[in-house]
């Protein structure tokens, strides 16, 4: 039987991947306090309780600043360095492509206490702007790699052609370069502000006061009431992650359609 | 109109053109023939100001192009890869040019239309650019370059990416085009063909340097060296050496033709390392058969291979005393036989024939 066993080995692995999120909402719903089976009841009640919270929602306040400001800030890095990379040659540029990329292979925790040494040699006060340094770190080398890809299927011929037919540098890429990697730029956005969104351990280092959704969660594991809550806000967590990658996605493909490209890359 | 003057241009270490000097005129359909690799599109791009040069000056109407970015200088391309705006239609494509000239949308309208009209693409406007054929891109390429009204145009390799009807159906198009608008065309190409059907002048570039710059015809019957012969059409080279040289006349010794008389003004070439040769076209000599009438220009040669073409017949002869054989084009006449391989003939050759390398 030919298949067969991929076919099981496939499905134990799904299943071994999502069954945890699946816990999720099905806890999220439940009318109990404590975590446990049998169900005892459909309940919305914990929705309710969540959309209650201060604490809450000073996170997610705190979490949607952050997440915003390093998509843009990680995004606009993005384009520099991709626009560098695919069109100018310089010197020791595998180099320093290298040490750009480099966050997406260090163990985060590195990452997270040494920017913590760092800031703190500094004298720098922990607060929502450290979160954000950091988070801009680890998400520029994804926004590069998306990047890239945009900038790498535009043919480059099309900016010399707008020069060409009297257009200066500037408004070249406002009219040619922009719209044609605008769907790769709109991906990158919504990839890195995802990025942030979920991140931990860094915001756990370098948050100080100001905790971020996943730190405050964290902390609300210490309380068994709390738990329904936090299964509620991970259903609704997890929702909008699949969201923005789906759309962020849909934005690359399209990209890489529009201007006649190969897909070379992404993430999905 | 447009001078190139000792313009030398350097990648890195790489001597990409080596001192070119050349004038294209005013209104001329000029093109840059050379292999692949020989800087006819780095000598075109030094015109549109896409690629600086290391010394050495380009004029475009008396003015050195020096420091002009490509925006601000007079010419206009049509690039190898067509390079259309994908994001926007055949009318946003084709009149983007004149989004800085502040004109009315209806004077806009129009004139669109015109170049759209003028390169066979009229109501095509509102079509999204990215869904063209090959052909239809080309055209729009064009339409949006001749809409700035440009003092040159610059064609690289236009039609490389057609397959053969279309770029023979496109040439004649070119042609006309260029002729309608009287503007400079300057095109790049590596088909000898297309520079001979197409040109008025033609600069034949080798190694960055042009080897030969001249109308097709004089190309084609007096090439200047044994390597522009090579690249233009057929030729045949035999040894040969010089007897006698007075009065405008060369009297040489050739293998296979014996003694020959060439024209002073058909031995352009300069001295090359291999000896003296002459060369022919296949269709300068003529196989003589049954009861025609000899010449004094006639040899003896054997036939070593026949390519039947329909129109026309090839065949390869060994002339008597040549070491190697010769190809010769005959047109082929209804009712006169294809000569078989082995077959010994007569052949003839027209007055002006022979151009002397030496
Ligand atoms: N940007 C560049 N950097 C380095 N070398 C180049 C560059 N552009 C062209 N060359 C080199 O210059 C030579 C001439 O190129 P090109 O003008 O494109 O030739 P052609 O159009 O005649 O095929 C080639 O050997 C090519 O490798
Ligand atoms: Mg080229």
């Amino acid at each position: 039987m030919k298949g067969g066993w991929f076919k099981v080995y496939a499905l134990a692995y799904l299943l071994f991947l999502y069954a945890p999120i699946i816990i999720l909402p099905m806890f999220a719903f439940n009318d109990a306090t404590v975590i446990a089976f049998p169900l005892s009841g459909f309940s919305t009640r914990w929705f309710d309780e969540m959309m209650q919270a201060p604490a809450l929602r000073i996170a997610l306040k705190n979490s949607l600043i952050i997440a915003v400001s390093a998509a843009v800030i990680s995004t606009t890095l993005g384009i520099f360095a991709a626009r560098a990379t695919t069109r100018y040659r310089f010197p020791a540029k595998a180099g320093i492509m290298g040490l750009i990329m480099l966050p997406l292979v260090l163990p985060e925790i590195i990452v997270a206490v040494s920017l913590l040494v760092v800031l703190l040699g500094l004298g720098v006060n922990l607060s929502i702007f450290t979160v954000i340094l950091g988070h801009v770190l680890i998400c520029t080398p994804f926004t590069i790699a998306i990047l890239s890809s945009a900038f790498q299927s535009l043919d480059q011929s099309l900016e010399e052609a707008a020069y060409d037919l009297g257009e200066s540098g500037p408004s070249t890429f406002r009219l040619i370069i922009l719209p044609l990697v605008m769907p790769g730029i709109i991906s990158s956005l919504l990839i890195s502000f995802t990025i942030s969104l979920d991140e931990f351990i860094i915001a756990f280092f370098l948050a100080g006061t100001e905790p971020t959704l996943p730190v405050y969660i964290f902390s609300q594991f210490r309380f068994p009431s709390s738990v329904p809550v936090i299964m509620a806000l991970g259903t609704v967590l997890v929702c909008l992650s699949i969201l923005l990658l789906t759309i962020a996605e849909y934005f690359r493909r399209r990209g890489i359609a529009k201007s006649g490209g190969k897909d070379t890359g992404g993430f999905l | 109109m447009i001078a190139f003057q000792d313009v030398h241009k350097y990648y890195g270490d790489y001597h990409a053109l080596r001192g070119i000097t050349a004038t294209i005129r005013a209104g001329e359909f000029f093109s840059l023939l050379g292999p692949s690799g020989c800087g006819k599109t780095t000598l075109l791009r030094t015109i549109a100001g896409f690629e600086g040069i290391s010394s050495g000056a380009v004029m475009i109407d008396g003015k050195n192009m020096a420091g002009v970015p490509a925006n601000k200088r007079p010419t206009n391309m049509v690039f190898q890869s067509y390079a259309i705006f994908p994001h926007l239609t055949v009318a946003e494509n084709v009149g983007f040019g004149l989004r800085r000239a502040g004109l009315s949308k209806d004077e806009m309208a129009k004139r669109v239309g015109d170049a759209l009209e003028m390169v066979g693409l009229a109501g095509y406007g509102a079509r999204a650019a990215h869904a063209l054929s090959g052909g239809q891109r080309q055209r729009v390429a064009l339409a949006r370059a001749l809409i700035l009204k440009p003092k040159v145009l610059l064609l690289d390799e236009p039609l490389s990416a057609l397959d053969k009807k279309m770029r023979e159906q496109m040439q004649v198009e070119l042609i006309r085009l260029q002729r309608q608008v009287g503007i400079t065309f300057i095109l790049v190409t590596h088909d000898q063909e297309e520079a001979l059907v197409m040109s008025d002048r033609i600069a034949v570039m080798f190694e960055g340097e042009i080897a030969q710059l001249a109308d097709p015809e004089t190309l084609y019957r007096r090439p200047s060296s044994r390597r522009v012969a090579d690249f233009i059409g057929t030729m045949n080279f035999l040894p040969a050496k010089i007897l006698s040289e007075a009065g405008g006349k060369i009297e040489v010794e050739a293998e296979g033709f014996g003694r020959a008389t060439v024209e002073a003004d058909q031995a352009p070439g300069a001295a090359s390392g291999d000896g003296a040769a002459v060369g022919f076209r296949p269709e300068t000599l003529t196989i003589l058969f049954e009861g025609q009438q000899a010449t004094d220009r006639e040899a003896t040669a054997v036939i070593e291979e026949v390519v039947y073409f329909g129109d026309m017949t090839y065949y390869d002869v060994r002339l008597d005393g040549a070491k190697t054989s010769t190809r010769i084009s005959m047109r082929n006449v209804f009712g006169r036989p294809v000569l078989e391989i082995g077959a010994k003939t007569r052949i003839s050759w027209s007055p002006g024939a022979l151009v002397l390398f030496r």
